[in-house]
Protein backbone atom coordinates (compact mmCIF):
# COMPACT_ATOMS: atom_id res chain seq x y z
CA UNK A 1 0.00 0.00 0.00
CA UNK A 2 1.07 3.48 -0.89
CA UNK A 3 0.93 6.62 0.56
CA UNK A 4 -0.33 9.54 -2.56
CA UNK A 5 -2.12 11.21 0.19
CA UNK A 6 -2.01 12.15 3.89
CA UNK A 7 -4.26 14.42 6.07
CA UNK A 8 -1.82 16.65 8.43
CA UNK A 9 -4.03 17.65 11.53
CA UNK A 10 -2.84 20.29 13.69
CA UNK A 11 -3.60 23.27 16.32
CA UNK A 12 -0.26 24.32 15.74
CA UNK A 13 0.51 24.43 19.22
CA UNK A 14 1.70 20.65 19.03
CA UNK A 15 2.47 20.27 15.25
CA UNK A 16 4.43 22.06 12.94
CA UNK A 17 5.90 22.69 10.19
CA UNK A 18 8.91 20.46 11.09
CA UNK A 19 6.78 17.59 11.71
CA UNK A 20 5.46 18.09 7.78
CA UNK A 21 8.98 18.43 6.62
CA UNK A 22 9.99 15.21 8.31
CA UNK A 23 7.24 13.48 6.45
CA UNK A 24 8.05 14.78 3.33
CA UNK A 25 10.51 12.04 2.40
CA UNK A 26 7.45 10.42 1.59
CA UNK A 27 7.71 12.47 -1.93
CA UNK A 28 10.37 9.43 -2.51
CA UNK A 29 7.97 6.96 -1.78
CA UNK A 30 4.40 7.78 -3.94
CA UNK A 31 2.93 11.03 -1.86
CA UNK A 32 1.13 13.64 -4.45
CA UNK A 33 -0.97 15.31 -1.84
CA UNK A 34 -1.21 16.80 1.38
CA UNK A 35 -4.13 17.79 3.06
CA UNK A 36 -4.23 20.41 6.40
CA UNK A 37 -6.97 20.45 8.96
CA UNK A 38 -7.21 22.67 11.74
CA UNK A 39 -10.06 22.18 14.14
CA UNK A 40 -11.09 25.10 16.61
CA UNK A 41 -12.98 23.45 19.22
CA UNK A 42 -15.97 24.99 19.63
CA UNK A 43 -15.51 25.96 23.34
CA UNK A 44 -13.01 28.77 21.96
CA UNK A 45 -15.88 30.65 20.17
CA UNK A 46 -18.75 29.38 22.07
CA UNK A 47 -21.50 31.47 23.51
CA UNK A 48 -20.90 33.54 26.78
CA UNK A 49 -22.76 35.24 29.00
CA UNK A 50 -23.17 38.53 27.97
CA UNK A 51 -20.61 38.35 24.77
CA UNK A 52 -22.90 36.07 22.61
CA UNK A 53 -21.24 33.39 20.10
CA UNK A 54 -17.98 34.59 19.83
CA UNK A 55 -17.45 35.61 15.42
CA UNK A 56 -14.90 37.79 15.85
CA UNK A 57 -12.31 35.58 17.42
CA UNK A 58 -13.65 32.74 14.92
CA UNK A 59 -12.24 35.35 12.32
CA UNK A 60 -9.40 36.05 13.76
CA UNK A 61 -8.29 31.81 14.64
CA UNK A 62 -9.66 30.75 11.08
CA UNK A 63 -7.32 33.34 9.29
CA UNK A 64 -4.48 32.92 11.52
CA UNK A 65 -5.11 29.32 10.75
CA UNK A 66 -4.72 29.95 7.04
CA UNK A 67 -2.22 32.11 7.38
CA UNK A 68 0.31 29.37 8.20
CA UNK A 69 -1.70 26.94 6.24
CA UNK A 70 -0.68 29.32 2.71
CA UNK A 71 2.43 29.80 4.41
CA UNK A 72 3.20 26.12 4.26
CA UNK A 73 1.33 25.14 1.30
CA UNK A 74 3.59 27.68 -0.76
CA UNK A 75 6.35 25.56 0.06
CA UNK A 76 4.81 22.12 -0.74
CA UNK A 77 3.35 23.51 -4.02
CA UNK A 78 7.09 24.80 -4.74
CA UNK A 79 7.86 20.76 -4.48
CA UNK A 80 5.35 19.82 -7.19
CA UNK A 81 3.35 18.72 -4.66
CA UNK A 82 -0.91 19.36 -4.57
CA UNK A 83 -2.51 21.13 -1.41
CA UNK A 84 -5.47 21.56 0.39
CA UNK A 85 -6.51 22.99 3.58
CA UNK A 86 -9.59 22.91 5.89
CA UNK A 87 -10.41 25.12 8.99
CA UNK A 88 -13.33 24.63 10.97
CA UNK A 89 -15.20 25.61 14.33
CA UNK A 90 -16.11 21.69 15.05
CA UNK A 91 -14.63 18.82 17.22
CA UNK A 92 -11.81 17.39 16.67
CA UNK A 93 -12.46 13.50 16.49
CA UNK A 94 -15.88 13.87 14.25
CA UNK A 95 -14.01 16.94 11.87
CA UNK A 96 -11.21 14.50 11.52
CA UNK A 97 -13.70 11.47 10.20
CA UNK A 98 -15.35 13.51 8.32
CA UNK A 99 -12.73 14.86 5.93
CA UNK A 100 -11.09 11.32 6.11
CA UNK A 101 -14.42 10.85 4.22
CA UNK A 102 -14.16 13.60 1.64
CA UNK A 103 -10.54 13.30 1.30
CA UNK A 104 -9.63 9.49 1.57
CA UNK A 105 -5.91 9.94 2.80
CA UNK A 106 -3.37 7.19 3.09
CA UNK A 107 -2.15 8.10 6.40
CA UNK A 108 -3.66 10.59 8.77
CA UNK A 109 -0.83 12.94 11.22
CA UNK A 110 -1.92 13.90 14.35
CA UNK A 111 0.09 15.46 17.37
CA UNK A 112 -1.00 13.93 20.78
CA UNK A 113 -3.89 14.91 22.84
CA UNK A 114 -3.41 17.35 25.51
CA UNK A 115 -6.75 16.33 28.27
CA UNK A 116 -5.95 15.08 31.55
CA UNK A 117 -5.21 12.28 33.50
CA UNK A 118 -9.15 12.04 34.23
CA UNK A 119 -10.19 13.20 31.02
CA UNK A 120 -8.33 10.25 29.39
CA UNK A 121 -10.00 7.98 32.25
CA UNK A 122 -12.90 8.64 31.55
CA UNK A 123 -13.11 9.48 27.88
CA UNK A 124 -9.85 7.82 26.15
CA UNK A 125 -7.30 9.71 24.29
CA UNK A 126 -8.24 11.08 20.98
CA UNK A 127 -6.12 8.96 19.03
CA UNK A 128 -7.21 6.12 20.90
CA UNK A 129 -10.73 7.51 19.36
CA UNK A 130 -9.66 7.82 16.14
CA UNK A 131 -8.46 4.57 15.15
CA UNK A 132 -11.18 2.87 17.19
CA UNK A 133 -13.31 4.97 14.33
CA UNK A 134 -10.99 4.55 11.30
CA UNK A 135 -9.19 2.35 9.47
CA UNK A 136 -6.83 4.57 8.19
CA UNK A 137 -3.06 3.96 9.30
CA UNK A 138 -2.47 7.01 12.06
CA UNK A 139 1.23 9.25 12.75
CA UNK A 140 0.74 10.17 16.04
CA UNK A 141 3.46 12.59 16.76
CA UNK A 142 4.21 14.09 20.53
CA UNK A 143 3.92 17.28 22.00
CA UNK A 144 6.86 19.96 20.96
CA UNK A 145 8.88 20.21 22.90
CA UNK A 146 12.79 21.68 23.79
CA UNK A 147 14.46 18.22 24.31
CA UNK A 148 11.96 16.25 21.79
CA UNK A 149 13.21 17.20 18.68
CA UNK A 150 11.43 15.84 15.37
CA UNK A 151 14.01 13.51 13.56
CA UNK A 152 14.74 14.83 10.17
CA UNK A 153 14.27 11.72 8.80
CA UNK A 154 11.63 9.89 10.47
CA UNK A 155 11.55 6.85 8.42
CA UNK A 156 15.35 6.27 8.23
CA UNK A 157 15.57 3.74 11.33
CA UNK A 158 11.77 2.67 12.24
CA UNK A 159 11.51 -0.26 14.81
CA UNK A 160 8.34 -2.26 13.95
CA UNK A 161 6.95 -4.03 17.40
CA UNK A 162 4.70 -7.21 16.30
CA UNK A 163 2.65 -9.99 18.37
CA UNK A 164 1.92 -11.36 15.46
CA UNK A 165 -1.39 -10.52 15.61
CA UNK A 166 -3.41 -10.13 11.92
CA UNK A 167 -2.92 -6.52 12.26
CA UNK A 168 0.74 -7.35 12.22
CA UNK A 169 0.59 -9.01 8.81
CA UNK A 170 -1.18 -5.93 7.73
CA UNK A 171 1.16 -3.98 9.16
CA UNK A 172 3.72 -5.98 7.11
CA UNK A 173 2.15 -5.04 3.40
CA UNK A 174 2.14 -0.93 4.57
CA UNK A 175 5.66 -1.10 5.39
CA UNK A 176 6.19 -2.98 2.12
CA UNK A 177 4.64 0.17 0.27
CA UNK A 178 7.49 2.58 2.33
CA UNK A 179 10.36 0.48 0.97
CA UNK A 180 11.60 3.60 -1.02
CA UNK A 181 12.01 5.57 1.84
CA UNK A 182 12.79 3.51 4.82
CA UNK A 183 16.54 3.31 5.42
CA UNK A 184 16.61 -0.10 7.83
CA UNK A 185 13.84 -0.79 9.65
CA UNK A 186 14.49 -3.26 13.57
CA UNK A 187 11.77 -5.37 13.82
CA UNK A 188 11.09 -6.56 17.60
CA UNK A 189 9.29 -9.08 18.95
CA UNK A 190 8.61 -9.08 23.12
CA UNK A 191 8.36 -12.29 24.72
CA UNK A 192 6.72 -12.13 27.93
CA UNK A 193 9.08 -13.00 30.67
CA UNK A 194 5.88 -15.26 31.76
CA UNK A 195 6.53 -17.74 28.69
CA UNK A 196 10.08 -18.28 29.69
CA UNK A 197 8.88 -19.53 33.34
CA UNK A 198 10.70 -23.24 32.94
CA UNK A 199 13.94 -24.25 35.02
CA UNK A 200 15.31 -26.09 31.94
CA UNK A 201 17.61 -23.48 30.19
CA UNK A 202 16.45 -25.56 26.98
CA UNK A 203 12.84 -24.97 27.04
CA UNK A 204 13.79 -20.78 27.73
CA UNK A 205 16.15 -21.07 24.45
CA UNK A 206 13.68 -23.51 22.28
CA UNK A 207 11.00 -20.24 23.34
CA UNK A 208 14.00 -17.50 21.95
CA UNK A 209 15.24 -19.94 19.06
CA UNK A 210 11.50 -20.20 17.76
CA UNK A 211 10.70 -16.62 17.79
CA UNK A 212 13.99 -15.66 16.28
CA UNK A 213 13.28 -18.24 13.45
CA UNK A 214 9.93 -15.99 13.00
CA UNK A 215 11.53 -12.60 12.94
CA UNK A 216 13.89 -14.29 10.12
CA UNK A 217 11.36 -15.09 8.02
CA UNK A 218 9.75 -11.92 8.54
CA UNK A 219 13.47 -10.36 7.59
CA UNK A 220 13.58 -12.37 4.39
CA UNK A 221 10.18 -11.74 3.56
CA UNK A 222 10.79 -8.10 3.86
CA UNK A 223 14.17 -8.02 1.90
CA UNK A 224 12.92 -9.71 -0.86
CA UNK A 225 10.27 -6.71 -1.49
CA UNK A 226 13.22 -4.38 -0.96
CA UNK A 227 13.70 -3.60 2.67
CA UNK A 228 16.59 -3.87 5.05
CA UNK A 229 15.36 -5.26 8.33
CA UNK A 230 17.32 -6.46 11.58
CA UNK A 231 15.31 -8.61 13.94
CA UNK A 232 15.79 -8.62 17.83
CA UNK A 233 14.37 -10.54 20.35
CA UNK A 234 13.61 -9.06 23.45
CA UNK A 235 12.47 -10.28 26.65
CA UNK A 236 10.12 -8.20 28.90
CA UNK A 237 7.65 -6.08 29.76
CA UNK A 238 6.15 -5.32 26.21
CA UNK A 239 6.32 -1.37 26.68
CA UNK A 240 9.48 -0.80 28.62
CA UNK A 241 10.78 -3.31 26.14
CA UNK A 242 9.66 -1.90 22.87
CA UNK A 243 10.81 1.67 24.10
CA UNK A 244 14.36 0.32 25.04
CA UNK A 245 14.66 -1.54 21.63
CA UNK A 246 14.22 2.36 20.08
CA UNK A 247 17.17 4.07 22.05
CA UNK A 248 18.92 1.34 21.63
CA UNK A 249 18.93 1.23 17.87
CA UNK A 250 18.02 4.92 17.47
CA UNK A 251 14.70 4.67 16.57
CA UNK A 252 13.44 7.32 14.62
CA UNK A 253 9.82 6.23 14.75
CA UNK A 254 7.77 3.63 16.33
CA UNK A 255 5.30 1.39 13.61
CA UNK A 256 2.32 -0.36 16.20
CA UNK A 257 -0.83 -2.60 14.93
CA UNK A 258 -3.50 -1.84 16.80
CA UNK A 259 -6.75 -4.03 16.86
CA UNK A 260 -9.70 -3.09 17.33
CA UNK A 261 -10.67 -5.27 20.06
CA UNK A 262 -7.37 -3.52 22.07
CA UNK A 263 -8.57 -0.18 21.28
CA UNK A 264 -12.01 -0.90 23.05
CA UNK A 265 -10.16 -2.45 25.92
CA UNK A 266 -7.79 -0.08 26.23
CA UNK A 267 -10.28 2.23 27.64
CA UNK A 268 -10.67 0.29 30.82
CA UNK A 269 -7.27 -1.90 30.87
CA UNK A 270 -4.72 -0.13 28.81
CA UNK A 271 -3.43 -0.97 25.54
CA UNK A 272 0.44 -1.44 24.24
CA UNK A 273 -0.68 0.86 21.05
CA UNK A 274 -2.55 3.35 23.56
CA UNK A 275 0.69 3.45 26.44
CA UNK A 276 2.91 3.91 23.60
CA UNK A 277 1.04 6.48 21.36
CA UNK A 278 0.12 8.19 24.60
CA UNK A 279 3.77 7.95 26.32
CA UNK A 280 6.59 7.31 23.90
CA UNK A 281 9.13 10.25 22.80
CA UNK A 282 8.82 8.56 19.78
CA UNK A 283 6.62 9.49 16.68
CA UNK A 284 4.27 6.29 16.38
CA UNK A 285 2.52 5.08 13.53
CA UNK A 286 -0.57 2.88 14.51
CA UNK A 287 -1.98 0.85 11.35
CA UNK A 288 -5.43 -0.41 12.85
CA UNK A 289 -6.74 -3.75 11.94
CA UNK A 290 -9.91 -4.65 9.41
CA UNK A 291 -12.94 -3.07 11.39
CA UNK A 292 -14.46 -6.70 10.73
CA UNK A 293 -11.45 -8.51 12.37
CA UNK B 1 -25.63 38.88 -24.44
CA UNK B 2 -23.83 38.49 -21.39
CA UNK B 3 -20.81 36.46 -20.75
CA UNK B 4 -20.34 33.24 -17.56
CA UNK B 5 -17.70 33.44 -15.72
CA UNK B 6 -16.85 30.85 -13.07
CA UNK B 7 -15.73 31.09 -9.72
CA UNK B 8 -14.57 28.78 -8.25
CA UNK B 9 -13.16 29.28 -3.89
CA UNK B 10 -13.74 27.32 -0.89
CA UNK B 11 -14.25 30.73 0.92
CA UNK B 12 -17.71 31.49 1.37
CA UNK B 13 -16.81 35.73 1.88
CA UNK B 14 -14.46 35.49 -1.30
CA UNK B 15 -17.54 33.85 -3.45
CA UNK B 16 -19.73 35.92 -2.35
CA UNK B 17 -17.36 38.67 -2.69
CA UNK B 18 -16.65 37.72 -6.12
CA UNK B 19 -20.24 37.25 -7.44
CA UNK B 20 -21.12 40.69 -5.85
CA UNK B 21 -18.24 42.42 -8.52
CA UNK B 22 -19.40 40.35 -11.24
CA UNK B 23 -23.42 41.16 -10.85
CA UNK B 24 -22.68 44.40 -10.35
CA UNK B 25 -19.97 44.52 -13.79
CA UNK B 26 -23.18 42.02 -15.44
CA UNK B 27 -21.74 39.24 -16.29
CA UNK B 28 -23.34 36.12 -15.19
CA UNK B 29 -21.49 34.86 -12.25
CA UNK B 30 -21.40 30.40 -11.59
CA UNK B 31 -19.98 29.06 -8.30
CA UNK B 32 -18.13 25.82 -7.33
CA UNK B 33 -16.28 25.64 -4.04
CA UNK B 34 -13.48 23.41 -4.89
CA UNK B 35 -11.59 22.16 -7.60
CA UNK B 36 -13.64 18.90 -8.31
CA UNK B 37 -16.39 20.49 -8.11
CA UNK B 38 -15.01 23.45 -10.26
CA UNK B 39 -14.27 20.68 -13.08
CA UNK B 40 -17.74 19.61 -13.27
CA UNK B 41 -18.98 22.72 -13.37
CA UNK B 42 -17.02 23.33 -16.78
CA UNK B 43 -18.11 20.17 -18.06
CA UNK B 44 -21.38 21.03 -18.00
CA UNK B 45 -21.58 24.57 -18.87
CA UNK B 46 -18.63 25.83 -20.31
CA UNK B 47 -17.98 29.55 -18.88
CA UNK B 48 -16.00 32.69 -20.60
CA UNK B 49 -13.80 33.17 -17.68
CA UNK B 50 -12.52 31.24 -14.58
CA UNK B 51 -12.00 33.08 -11.59
CA UNK B 52 -9.56 30.22 -9.66
CA UNK B 53 -8.80 29.80 -5.95
CA UNK B 54 -5.46 27.98 -5.32
CA UNK B 55 -5.33 26.32 -1.62
CA UNK B 56 -8.64 24.42 -1.56
CA UNK B 57 -9.74 20.87 -0.20
CA UNK B 58 -10.75 18.29 -2.75
CA UNK B 59 -8.62 19.10 -6.27
CA UNK B 60 -6.42 22.15 -5.52
CA UNK B 61 -6.69 25.22 -7.97
CA UNK B 62 -3.47 23.92 -9.30
CA UNK B 63 -4.88 20.54 -10.34
CA UNK B 64 -7.98 22.73 -11.73
CA UNK B 65 -5.53 24.85 -13.67
CA UNK B 66 -3.51 22.19 -15.22
CA UNK B 67 -5.98 19.99 -16.51
CA UNK B 68 -7.76 23.03 -18.18
CA UNK B 69 -4.51 24.39 -19.74
CA UNK B 70 -3.78 20.78 -20.97
CA UNK B 71 -7.55 19.89 -22.27
CA UNK B 72 -8.24 20.52 -26.13
CA UNK B 73 -11.94 21.26 -24.93
CA UNK B 74 -11.67 23.60 -22.16
CA UNK B 75 -7.55 25.01 -22.77
CA UNK B 76 -9.07 28.52 -24.25
CA UNK B 77 -10.75 29.28 -21.56
CA UNK B 78 -8.61 32.50 -19.78
CA UNK B 79 -8.34 32.30 -15.86
CA UNK B 80 -7.55 34.49 -13.33
CA UNK B 81 -6.08 32.89 -10.63
CA UNK B 82 -7.18 34.44 -7.50
CA UNK B 83 -5.78 33.61 -4.24
CA UNK B 84 -3.21 34.17 -1.40
CA UNK B 85 -0.56 32.13 -2.64
CA UNK B 86 2.51 34.41 -3.61
CA UNK B 87 2.59 34.29 -7.69
CA UNK B 88 6.43 33.09 -7.46
CA UNK B 89 5.48 29.45 -5.48
CA UNK B 90 3.10 29.42 -8.14
CA UNK B 91 5.10 29.67 -10.77
CA UNK B 92 7.76 27.51 -8.73
CA UNK B 93 5.02 24.81 -8.51
CA UNK B 94 4.30 24.82 -12.47
CA UNK B 95 7.68 24.62 -13.33
CA UNK B 96 8.42 21.33 -10.40
CA UNK B 97 5.21 19.82 -11.88
CA UNK B 98 6.57 20.88 -15.71
CA UNK B 99 9.88 18.74 -14.76
CA UNK B 100 7.60 15.84 -13.21
CA UNK B 101 5.02 15.34 -15.40
CA UNK B 102 7.29 16.76 -18.59
CA UNK B 103 5.93 19.07 -20.90
CA UNK B 104 4.88 22.65 -20.37
CA UNK B 105 1.74 24.50 -19.35
CA UNK B 106 1.39 27.93 -20.09
CA UNK B 107 1.41 30.77 -17.39
CA UNK B 108 -1.89 32.07 -16.08
CA UNK B 109 -3.32 35.18 -17.96
CA UNK B 110 -3.29 37.18 -14.93
CA UNK B 111 -2.52 36.41 -11.54
CA UNK B 112 -4.09 38.53 -8.61
CA UNK B 113 -3.41 38.24 -4.85
CA UNK B 114 -5.69 38.12 -1.74
CA UNK B 115 -6.94 40.76 -0.93
CA UNK B 116 -8.13 43.07 -3.81
CA UNK B 117 -10.20 46.09 -4.65
CA UNK B 118 -13.55 45.42 -6.70
CA UNK B 119 -12.40 47.66 -8.96
CA UNK B 120 -9.01 45.56 -9.40
CA UNK B 121 -10.84 43.15 -9.67
CA UNK B 122 -13.40 44.19 -12.30
CA UNK B 123 -11.17 45.58 -14.64
CA UNK B 124 -8.90 42.39 -14.78
CA UNK B 125 -11.90 40.41 -15.55
CA UNK B 126 -12.87 43.45 -18.50
CA UNK B 127 -9.23 42.60 -19.80
CA UNK B 128 -10.20 39.46 -20.55
CA UNK B 129 -13.79 39.59 -21.58
CA UNK B 130 -14.12 42.98 -22.90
Amino acid sequence: MKIKKLLFVTKFEELCYDALNSLLALRGAALEHVVFLNVIERDKVAMKRGSGYLKEEEVKLKETANIRFIDWAENLFEMGLEVGAYMEVSTLIPEILKVVKKESPDLIVIGRSHKGPLEHLYAGSDVIELIRRTDIPTLVFKHMKDDNIVPEKLFERPLFATNWSETGKKTVEYIKGLKEVIGEIHIIHVVKESALKSSDTHEVQKVRKTERKKLDNLCDELEEAGVNARPHVYVGEPQKEIEKAAKEYQATMVILGSSEKAAILERWMGSISKNIADNSIYPCLLIPGDKTV
Amino acid sequence: MSKKVLVVDDDPDVRSFVVTVLEENEYIPLVAQDGVEGFEVIQKDPPDLVILDVLMPRGSGIRLYRKLRTDKKFNKIPIIMFTGIAQRSFLKSQKALDEFKGGEVPKPDIYLEKPVEPEELAEAVKKKLG
